[in-house]
């Protein structure tokens, strides 16, 4: 980390809308050169914080700071030092890859051959040079990402918020996108990516803030998040009659959920694997119905919440 | 079939929650249906133009030239106008000298002068005088009609006493006074009656003169007619505005449909904002230190620069097919052009800011262009329509830049005379923006 001073701070964040409270006082430091990641179900506030942070939106409470400026919306200086990946696919429509980025290069104050050689560079970058003078609706779902991606990175900010980026991606355009945003982030861009999606913040992200109803609930490393589980496997086995009494037997020795037709047992401390193995001998069932592994994410959102992360 | 009458009462479920779809198919119709039926008179038994301000100026003092005042103040088509200031009750009367600057400044469109000669001595007949500013055919031939109506129909006693006059002249006083004593005992001996009183109303001018009818006017500069009627009835006519303009109709027909379209175009950008928003585009781009305000006076100004591109390519569109003279009014067309690009686009954000999605938007705004199409006098002349309708026309952006056009491309009018029809148009255009504008700023289009 090149200082001290983290890149982004929030102190008690608070966002009303009327009666609703979209956030309900968030804290929340990330460093400069980090790869943090907004873990949260739809409607947990993410694209909220996001917009607070870009300022598109009023705070209604607390703080919020980036790069050491207060940020409130309409506020420039802030937003010349961020820049914005929205969800939706922000690119003018029958205009051509190029036209975009230049269009959104000049509201930088990019001009002549520098703002000419960024719109190349961007293109490159993500694989859409050979594309550049096609409209952008003639462009799959994956093209039309990549360039939206590529369009916040013309004026090259510190901050770089991605609100759940890849959405309706393919996995190639999915890949391509992550692989430019590891590099932009080796390359010193702090990032603050938010979805969904567990799998994409424990690939992606160095830090994860787990958020849910507006309040972060966990923040950390996934070592750090992980550490707060109380048990240190999962055991998955099928759900159905041969596998009922072993459901039956685990009662009060852990936490038992189900998703997709398979049941996640989570042993409480105390309960060792032996033990729980031990039992599925007895029943006679086959070694090769259960697989143990290293709890996620998602495990410990449903420790957090009592809600399951693709269910909500 | 039963899931053909699932789909079909699936259909009604959907349209009835679509407003858009409700209004243009119902509202709408149902506006343009009462509209051209009170202009056309459907089911009434007086129908017909109203209102119309006339220019009257009696320099005669014949009894009969206040009868055919009188006559004209009762035509519900017209609304006489004989006083130089006519909200004021002791203001001197219209003089012929004020009609030409009256005429141009559309205080009035038409005047009748009726001079002091109305009763002509040196032969039999009448002798009238209409100034006018024919810039609407269709308005122009109505009130030509009418005021004819009005004259030949009202009025016969003009022509006895010019009966009167010529006998006078012929016979000498004497002479006429028993020549119309004979006459009378002979009439009252024929027919019964009273010799005296017969006598009384042959002097009178009172000879049962019916109606006539009468040809229309070859040239609209100035025109003494010259068959067996119109040597008895010789009215002047002076065309005060547009007497060299070529093509008078074009500049209704390309104005009335230019802006009705140029009010559908940039309401449509206007309404764009929706689409925008939708796409995500204003968080790019207030994240980029672009204003919320920027955004709006953006389009703004497109909206001005667009409308005023559409409006002098179809004025150029009519000068090529209809032979609109633009040349010399292009300065002023371009400035009419601007203003009324400008209340347009405002009008068009005006929409946008009080829908609460594109579909609605684009019912409201079809319904209201429109209708102030049609009340603004873009279809047809405001003088056709009901007085009451008449009053909401000033109301109307339409009116103003219809007005603006013909000013500048009939009229030929000055940039100052052009100056209350610009200042008109200036303030719609600031009331509808900051409307619009304060309804942006309660509103979440940028959320």
């Amino acid at each position: 980390m090149s200082s001290p001073l983290p890149l982004l701070s929030a102190r008690d964040v608070v966002k009303r809308y009327g009666a609703m409270t979209a956030l309900a006082g968030v804290s929340l430091d990330i460093a400069r050169g980090e790869f943090f990641g907004l873990l949260g179900p739809n409607g947990a506030g993410k694209s909220t914080f996001m917009s607070l942070v870009a300022g598109l939106k009023r705070i209604d409470g607390g703080t919020l700071t980036v790069d050491g400026e207060g940020v409130d919306a309409g506020s420039d200086r802030a937003q010349h030092v961020l820049g914005l990946v929205p969800q939706h696919i922000a690119l003018y429509l029958d205009l051509s890859a190029e036209a975009n980025l230049r269009i959104f290069g000049e509201l930088h104050g990019l001009g002549g051959a520098e703002l000419a050689k960024r719109v190349a560079s961007a293109l490159d970058a993500v694989q859409l040079s050979d594309r550049r003078s096609d409209p952008v609706k003639n462009f799959s779902g994956g093209m039309q990402r990549r360039l939206n991606l590529a369009a916040a990175l013309l004026h090259r900010p510190k901050l770089l918020l991605c609100d759940e980026p890849t959405v309706g991606v393919d996995p190639q355009s999915r890949n391509a996108i992550f692989e430019l945003l590891q590099q932009m982030n080796r390359d010193g861009l702090t990032v603050i990516y938010s979805t969904h999606y567990m799998e994409e913040a424990t690939r992606l992200c160095t830090r994860i803030g787990i958020i849910d109803h507006g309040k972060i609930l966990a923040v950390g490393s996934i070592d750090e998040l992980l550490a707060q589980l109380p048990f240190e496997e999962e055991i998955r086995f099928p759900a159905g009659a041969p596998t009922a009494p072993l459901v039956a037997e685990l009662a009060g020795r852990g936490e038992l959920s189900t998703v997709d037709g398979t049941h996640r047992f989570r042993p409480q401390a105390g309960y060792p694997l032996s033990a729980f193995f031990a039992v599925t001998e007895r029943l006679g069932l086959a070694p090769r119905l259960f697989a143990s592994q290293r709890p996620t994410l998602e495990a410990l959102f449903l420790q957090l919440t009592g809600r399951n992360l693709r269910e909500t | 079939m039963n899931s053909i009458l699932v789909l079909v009462k699936k259909d009604f479920a959907v349209v009835r929650h679509n407003r858009t779809v409700l209004v243009i198919s119902f509202v709408i119709p149902f506006m343009l249906i009462y509209l051209f039926g009170q202009i056309f008179g459907v089911n009434q038994k007086d129908h017909g133009p109203s209102g119309i301000p006339l220019g009257v100026v009696n320099q005669s003092a014949d009894p009969a030239a206040k009868g055919l005042i009188d006559a004209l103040r009762a035509e519900p088509a017209f609304r006489v106008v004989d006083a130089a200031n006519p909200g004021d009750p002791k203001s001197p009367a219209l003089r012929e000298e004020d009609l030409n600057a009256r005429i141009r400044a559309n205080d009035f469109r038409f005047a009748l002068v009726i001079p002091a000669d109305v009763v002509r001595t040196d032969k039999i007949g009448l002798h009238l005088k209409i100034y006018s500013n024919p810039r609407n055919e269709i308005e122009t031939q109505l009130v030509n009609g009418i005021l004819e109506k009005t004259i030949f129909s009202n009025v016969p006693e003009l022509l006895g006493a010019s009966l009167e006059a010529r006998a006078r002249e012929f016979l000498g006083s004497p002479s006429l006074d028993r020549f119309d004593s004979d006459l009378a005992e002979s009439i009252a001996r024929a027919f019964g009656g009273d010799p005296a009183e017969i006598k009384q109303r042959i002097q009178d001018g009172h000879f049962g003169i019916g109606q006539h009818g009468r040809k229309g006017d070859a040239d609209p500069a100035r025109v003494k007619t010259e068959d067996v009627l119109d040597q008895v009835f010789q009215i002047d006519k002076v065309q005060v505005v547009g007497a060299n303009v070529k093509s008078p109709q074009a500049t209704q027909l390309v104005g009335g449909w230019a802006m009705q379209f140029l009010l559908f175009a940039v309401t449509g950008s206007a309404t764009g904002l929706f689409r925008e928003r939708d796409q995500g585009l204003f968080q790019r781009l207030l994240s980029s230190g672009v204003r919320r305000s920027d955004i709006l006076w953006s389009k703004f100004i497109y909206g001005i620069c667009f409308g005023l591109v559409q409006l002098i390519v179809l004025f150029f569109a009519g000068h090529v097919m209809y032979g609109i003279e633009i040349g010399a009014e292009l300065p002023h067309l371009i400035v009419v052009a601007v203003f009324a690009a400008a209340a347009c686009t405002a009008f068009g954000m005006l929409i946008a800011s009080v829908a609460r999605s594109p579909e609605a938007a684009q019912g409201l705004s079809t319904f209201i262009i429109l209708l102030m199409s049609a009340i603004g006098g873009a279809w047809f002349p405001v003088s056709l329509m009901p007085a009451f309708m008449q009053q909401f026309s000033k109301l109307t952006l339409v009116y103003w830049a219809m007005e603006g056009f013909s000013q500048v491309l009939w009229s030929h009018a000055t940039f100052l005379e052009l100056l209350p029809t610009l200042g008109w148009l200036a303030l719609i255009t600031g009331l509808v923006l900051a409307f619009a504008m304060w309804r942006f700023r309660r509103g979440r289009i940028f959320e």
